[in-house]
């Protein structure tokens, strides 16, 4: 389970990039932030992470303080990135093996690694294959599968869709969608406001560093998520921000 | 976990091209340097065969106590293939004589320029080596955390639960794996072409000096590694990263000696040596009026000599003389000339000595300033402990110096106990009771019998059993160890102190 007590963050530079985010995303549930950039929708899985340290509230992962105890927090939950751009000089094995071991999971064989890389959908001949020669869309794929490998109750993901094509994205909800009815929790950020309708079970608009706005799935039949989040962009240029 | 991020970085760095380059450069370079130097090194050895048979030949030859001036040659030391340090600048034999005590050894040293201050750019193992290895150390480490942070690998592996000293250790870990290899690889070479040298034998204490001088450069490549490493942590970009750490390359490695030289030459004045030559003339001048217009009068008056010829003599400015078949009046001359004379001559030694010493001690202040300054650069710090190890250094010269003075004060010692100053055979090697008087002398220089005797050539060599003869001593490895210990703990304290920094920068780290 994540959870966002009052979370917020401010910069050296006085900017207000999260301002009192309240979250919760239970077991099994999938929560897509939406918003421009500047949202603070990095900056909120920034705060889970660790990266940075909250200005003020808390960040919890699993029921412990992401900030307070950063490695034990750390230990319940999966990434993925933007960009994932692993090591190239690697093959997708040896960045499996890297990262599952970083992860804590040291006993897995060659064959375990290829059956969840063929879970996520990678061709056979491409995992001893060195990264650099490898997609944006494939790349994502070994992201995601260190995601899985974990095995970790919360998964973050960081604008997982840019940048993929239409077949690569919906794959990559395929997946997503496994997981979640494994039970995680997952915490999306995207701009991509399909993606997110096809797969959120809740989806928030950030805008300013706050949330201001989260439907459920049901509201969502009813309303149209595209307008809404147009009409608050609207609001973004009309403000000139 | 540590070990697991080193072996990643250490896999991911020898399938690289810098890897790869760096390992070519060792290779083309070091044996490159290392021939040169054994060539080097096999003249000096031969130089030194030839003077020490000649410096032997010439000693044993001596028939007169006044030719007894010993040629010290230092032999060359098989190190200096691995550190020249100032060998390059000084010579290797000293000539003992009474009238001056040796400041310099004969040959390239000169008093006019301080010899002592080492240059920086001698084609030797160690400043090859510390070029190579620190600008590889640099290579390695100046993106050790802007590559990962550039590529995102960072945050993902931050993201799995280890803590930032794990990974900032299994970074230096595996940056230090990656160099270990190719610096035993320039060690082991060099060894290698050294043992299949022939005519060279590295020998006893000498190896625990290399074993000494490689655990130096492992230290040596640490400071580097954690100073690319703090430059990366204190940077976003690996642009600006490589930047700083090729001016810091270049601000250590060769502004900082080369500056430390200029400053103790510019900081620390050394009297001219015109004004030297000129006091020290001086100083010849007024013993040559005293030995000349003093002694010589009043000896000649003492024996009312009135005819002062020699029949057979050589002679030399340096107090050498040897004669025979010449008359016992001009003998008993002679005798008590040199008698008051020689103590005179080591009594004026000592005043020259006086001046030279203080000009040397401007050359000693002037290279402990340099010293000093040199601490500032790891690469000026390694060649100073490598050169102390390798027993080419200031040190080491000025030791063996000072061994020759003390032998020549021996040797002295030795003269007056024996009294052969006051001796016949100090200017003559013919049997005393074949002295002849004036008039005897000219009978039998009119009869045209000359005997044998009445030729230097002829007459027996000295026995030299009992004479005082140099001992070459050189330091033990206990001895090189206490001079370079405070600077190799000097630079453990600085690498401590950066890993300490670097901590503390990289869990400030923007990883972001």
């Amino acid at each position: 389970m994540l959870q966002a007590i009052d979370l917020s963050k401010r910069y050296e530079d006085g900017i207000l990039a999260l301002d009192a985010l309240n979250l919760e995303i239970k077991e099994g549930e999938v929560f897509c932030l939406l918003g421009a950039n500047g949202a603070g929708k990095t900056t909120t899985i920034n705060l889970f992470l660790d990266f940075i340290e909250p200005s003020g509230g808390q960040a919890m992962i699993n029921g412990i303080d992401a900030t307070k105890d950063p490695l034990e927090a750390k230990k319940h939950v999966s990434f993925v990135s933007e960009n994932v751009m692993l090591y190239g000089n690697f093959t997708a094995r040896q960045n499996l093996d890297f990262f599952a071991k970083l992860g804590g999971k040291r006993n897995l064989s060659k064959e375990d690694y290829y059956m969840h890389m063929r879970e996520v959908g990678l061709q056979e001949e491409a995992f001893e294959k060195k990264l650099k020669t490898f997609s944006k869309g494939m790349r994502q794929k070994v992201g995601l599968t260190i995601a899985i490998i974990k095995d970790a109750p919360n998964i973050l993901l960081d604008e997982p869709t840019t940048g993929l094509d239409p077949k690569a994205a919906s794959e990559l909800l395929q997946i997503l969608f496994q997981q979640k009815k494994l039970g995680k929790s997952i915490l999306m950020c995207t701009h991509d406001i399909f993606r997110a309708k096809a797969i959120a079970d809740r989806v928030g608009i950030m805008k300013e560093g706050r949330l201001v706005m989260v439907r459920t799935r049901e509201e969502l039949l009813e309303d149209d998520l595209e307008k809404i989040y147009m009409a608050y962009m609207q609001e973004m240029i009309i403000t000139g921000q | 976990m540590i070990w697991h991020i080193a072996k990643k970085d250490f896999l991911l760095n020898i399938i690289s091209a810098r890897f790869m380059v760096g390992c070519a450069l060792c290779l083309l370079i070091i044996p490159f340097t290392i021939l040169t130097n054994i060539e080097d090194y096999k003249n000096q050895v031969r130089l030194y065969e030839i003077d020490r048979t000649t410096a032997e030949t010439r000693l044993k030859e001596t028939k007169v106590y006044s030719g007894l001036r010993p040629v010290i040659v230092r032999p060359p030391n098989p190190l200096t293939i691995f550190c020249n340090g100032i060998n390059g600048n000084v010579g290797n034999k000293v000539k003992i004589n009474f009238g001056d005590i040796p400041a310099l050894t004969e040959g390239k040293a000169s008093l006019r320029d301080n010899p002592f201050l080492n240059s920086f750019f001698s084609i030797d193992f160690i400043n090859i080596l510390s070029i190579l290895i620190s600008l590889l150390a640099l290579i390695f480490s100046y993106d050790l955390f802007t590559r990962e942070r550039e590529e995102g690998t960072m945050k993902l592996s931050l993201s799995k639960g280890i803590s930032r000293t794990q990974f900032l250790l299994g970074k230096i870990s595996g940056v230090l794996l990656t160099l270990l290899p190719i610096l035993i690889l320039c060690y082991l070479l060099s060894i290698l072409i050294i043992v299949l040298s022939k005519g060279i034998s590295i020998g006893g204490e000498n190896w625990i000096n290399l074993l000494l001088i490689f655990g130096f450069s492992i230290i040596f490549m640490l400071l580097f590694v954690l100073m690319g490493a703090f430059i990366s942590s204190r940077t976003k970009h690996s642009s600006t990263s490589i930047v700083v750490n090729l001016l810091c390359w270049i601000w250590f490695i060769f502004l900082v000696p080369n500056l430390a030289t200029f400053i103790s030459e510019s900081y620390v004045r050394v009297q001219l040596y015109d004004n030297v030559e000129y006091a020290v003339k001086e100083l010849n001048q007024e013993y040559n009026n005293i030995f000349h217009n003093e002694i010589g009068p009043e000896i000649d008056k003492e024996l009312n000599m009135t005819n002062r010829s020699w029949w057979n003599m050589n002679g030399g400015y340096d107090g050498y003389m040897e004669t025979s078949g010449t008359a016992k009046e001009v003998m008993e001359y002679e005798r008590r000339l040199k008698a008051q004379g020689e103590p005179l001559r080591i009594d004026y030694a000592d005043k020259k000595w006086a001046i030279v010493k203080d000009h040397m001690d401007g050359f000693s202040r002037q290279n402990r300033l340099q010293n000093i300054l040199l601490c500032l650069s790891p690469s000026g710090l390694f060649e100073m402990v490598s050169a102390a190890l390798c027993r080419s250094n200031e040190k080491a010269f000025l030791d063996f110096m000072e061994d020759v003075r003390e032998y020549r004060e021996t040797l002295i010692r030795h003269f007056e106990l024996n009294m052969w100053f006051e001796s016949y055979r100090y200017i003559t090697a013919q049997p005393v009771d074949q002295f002849v008087s004036y008039e005897e002398q000219r009978a039998i220089a009119q009869s045209g019998n000359i005997p044998d005797c009445w030729s230097n050539n002829n007459n027996p060599v000295l026995d030299l059993e009992g004479v005082p003869m140099f001992d070459y001593k050189t330091e033990g490895v206990l001895s090189s160890l206490n001079q370079v210990l405070i600077k190799m703990i000097l630079l453990l304290v600085v690498c401590i102190l950066l890993s300490f920094l670097i901590l503390w920068s990289f869990n400030q780290y923007d990883v972001r």
